[in-house]
């Protein structure tokens, strides 16, 4: 199948080890990335929203209206471009008179939406589109006994009378994605809590990643696997800035979806940018490695 | 006996117009204050002084001397989109929130970092910065450059 990925801002440009991966694997899967010229930002649903919402739906709908006249769906990969295209695709259906605004103003680029293309994020084009059983088929190398601590972050699932992923307070994709590659997740308290970055506030996102990682490590797990890559801001390098203020040291670390799926695809760590990572997953991959040489030939 | 002119509620139904007029704002006037957004909201649990029933009643109460105040809690919100979930009135508080902090923007009370986060948007078309040390880590990860995104074309949609 055909689709147009939708990579915005943060993965390109701060995380491209998370497009790397992406580009990677999704063909193993069966899929043809089409990649599309003339998208902007999403535009970011949190501060680009803040300023003006008429201005963040526009904007929107101008990226929306590229994949429309090429008529290939959108594939995201980060949560907020999820959110903003989603939610912009269910106001411009939901209010005519809305829509007609909207068009007006793309009728000074020569555009108009109509409200012909979908957009999934790329979980759930595998679970609803590819299926699991393609996923599984795609693994070379399982993941056998690496656990992974899921964060699903807010976007993905909220609200569910946008997104239409999963239930919002009890969702199992995810665990069914880690589980196909061979990967054990692994549930702790704070699976559904925030992250903070959207807050406009100091301490708040202190005490919110203070709390996941300290779930996290209570509950045994080896890596955070999530999807989103604000989460993995706050995560990844939020981590050290948190454990430095409240004096102690996490070393959970924070592996985005395509690159655990990368790795049971068997792609190396550098082809995944692994190394780019402030927390390292050294001691993970020794093990997978080894686990991988010390595995007797198969009968 | 004589009215008692402090217990008497006013209303700014004139700041609640402005509330309507913008997109997401009017969903305000469906509140009947039940408080199911609260429970879930990790805002409110971790800083007391946000409480997205409190300020769905301020919305109500059309109180501006609060939600566009400096220091309104409405910038606590971590845009979670629990109370969205939650709201058996379909007031998307969340939108509610936003389309104060638009107003708030349009006042000129906002916090300094709506504006210094929105700020390569509007310049470059991308919120983060395409530097030659982003264009060297995408070409060790085997990836294509980054060209110019068509800002010009995005800025014309933004004039009203």
């Amino acid at each position: 199948m055909k689709l147009a990925p939708f990579y915005g801002c943060m993965i390109p440009i701060k995380y491209p080890q998370m497009e790397a991966a992406f580009r990677r694997t999704m063909p193993n899967l069966g899929v043809e990335l089409v990649d599309l010229d003339g998208f902007t930002c999403c535009p970011d649903p949190i501060f680009f929203k803040t300023k003006g919402v008429l201005d963040w739906l526009t904007v929107a709908s101008r990226n929306l209206c590229i994949a429309e006249e090429n008529g290939v769906d959108l594939v995201t990969l980060c949560s907020g471009c999820t959110a903003t295209l989603k939610e912009a695709r269910f106001l411009l259906a939901e209010d005519e008179s809305l829509k007609e605004r909207v068009n007006e103003r793309l009728r000074k680029i020569g555009k108009e939406y109509k409200g012909t293309v979908k957009v999934e994020h790329a979980v759930v084009v595998i679970r609803d589109e590819l299926g699991i059983e393609k996923l599984k088929e795609s693994v070379v190398r399982p993941l056998d006994d690496l656990k992974v601590a899921i964060h699903y972050g807010c976007h993905l699932l909220k609200p569910s009378q946008i997104m239409h992923v999963d239930d919002a307070d009890y969702p199992s994709i995810l665990e069914d994605l880690i589980r196909a590659i061979g990967a054990t997740p692994i549930d702790h308290d704070r699976t559904l809590l925030c992250c903070g970055k959207g807050c406009i506030d100091d301490d708040m996102p202190i005490e919110m990643v203070y709390d996941i990682f300290t779930s996290i490590k209570a509950a045994g797990a080896d890596v955070m696997g999530l999807i989103c890559p604000t989460c993995f801001s706050s995560f990844d390098l939020g981590q050290i800035m948190v454990g430095r203020k409240k004096d102690t040291e996490f070393g959970i670390p924070v592996i985005y979806y395509f690159q655990l799926l990368g790795l049971a695809q068997g792609l190396t760590p550098e082809d995944i940018g692994l190394n780019l990572h402030k927390v390292k997953p050294d001691k993970v991959l020794a093990r997978l490695t080894e686990g991988a040489e010390a595995a007797p030939p198969a009968a | 006996m004589p009215e008692d002119k402090s217990q008497k509620v006013t209303v700014n139904f004139e700041f609640r117009r402005q509330l309507d007029e913008i997109v997401g704002g009017d969903h305000h006037n469906y509140c009947y204050q039940c408080g199911a957004c609260v429970a879930q909201c990790p805002a409110a649990k971790y800083n007391e002084s946000f409480n997205p029933r409190a300020i769905l009643l301020n919305t109500l109460l059309g109180r501006e001397d609060v939600l566009l105040a400096k220091d309104s809690p409405i910038w606590l919100c971590t845009n979670c989109y629990s109370c969205y979930e939650r709201c058996p009135q379909d007031v998307r508080p969340i939108e509610v929130i936003v389309a104060l902090k638009n107003l708030a923007v349009a006042k000129g009370v906002a916090p300094e970092a709506v504006a210094s986060m929105t700020e390569n948007i509007t310049k470059a078309g991308v919120s983060g910065l395409v530097t030659p040390a982003v264009q060297r880590m995408r070409e060790r990860l085997g990836l294509e450059p980054l060209g110019e995104y068509p800002v010009d074309e995005m800025l014309k949609l933004l004039e009203d």
